[in-house]
């Protein structure tokens, strides 16, 4: 997704991990660890200058 | 275009509509139904779990809150005044948006899209019940509709992994900011490449 900010001409991409964030189901759960699924806020800003 | 392009384009388009019908599936059965169980943690309970304000959630209107699908909590890093133009992509139930114009008052503005005419009038209607002015347009993600350059910030809630198309979600985003704008948005990412089964399951891609 970054690559994809910065492509897009943002600028100051910055990501944090979502805490609490899980599925409810067990075999949803188990599914998302295995594809490494995790939730993410995201900010990132358009330059003054675009 | 060559046969086999124009064959995999065609299985695109395909896979693309069934998503948005997953979509629009999915998302209504949360609104009409949101006692239902889903295998997301949705309503008070999932908006709690992401650190939204009690006494906020208290104050918005319970069809927005019981409707909340979202994976996080954009507010967290928005920096709205009062004024702004904020946009709410994939605005649902209206609840971040009802949450924004509290934030920007009435000198400001703040404009939902979402997919589902149905939750755009929900969203309106829970907007109206708090006296807030949330103008929700109906539209995709990949054609934002919006003018270029007008918004201050923009919000969305676990809705762009929906896309099949992120690239040119995020540049319509990227078009309709304003310089110096910013963006606020919780979503899914996955750390390694989902197997073509899931690709092609608009059921599982929807999820």
């Amino acid at each position: 997704m970054f690559t994809l900010f910065e492509e897009a001409g943002f600028a100051r991409v910055k990501s944090v991990v979502v805490p609490h964030f899980a599925f409810k189901h067990t075999a949803t759960r188990n599914a998302a660890e295995a594809y490494g699924v995790k939730a993410v806020l995201f900010t990132a800003e358009k330059p003054t200058d675009a | 275009m060559s046969i086999a392009l124009r064959s995999i384009a065609d299985e695109q388009e395909s896979l693309e509509a069934d998503l948005k019908d997953e979509i629009l599936r999915m998302y209504s059965e949360i609104a009409e139904n949101p006692d239902g169980d889903f295998h997301f943690y949705h309503g008070r309970e999932a908006a709690e779990r992401f650190g939204y304000d009690p006494d906020v959630l208290d104050r918005a209107p319970a069809s927005a809150v019981a409707s909340f699908a979202g994976v996080g909590n954009p507010h967290l890093r928005t920096g709205l005044e009062e004024g702004m133009t904020v946009l709410d992509l994939g605005s649902g139930a209206g609840l971040d948006g009802i949450i924004a114009s509290w934030s920007v008052g009435p000198s400001g503005r703040v404009i939902g899209v979402d997919l589902n005419p149905t939750m755009c009038r929900r969203a309106r209607a829970n907007a109206a019940e708090t006296g807030s002015a949330l103008d929700c347009r109906e539209g995709r993600m990949e054609d934002i509709p919006v003018e270029d350059g007008v918004v201050d910030v923009a919000i969305s809630n676990g809705v762009i992994n929906l896309s099949f198309r992120k690239r040119w979600v995020l540049r319509e985003l990227h078009r309709v900011l304003k310089p110096g704008g910013r963006v606020s948005i919780a979503d899914i990412v996955s750390a390694k490449q989902l197997s073509q089964s899931i690709v092609n399951d608009p059921k599982l891609w929807a999820s």
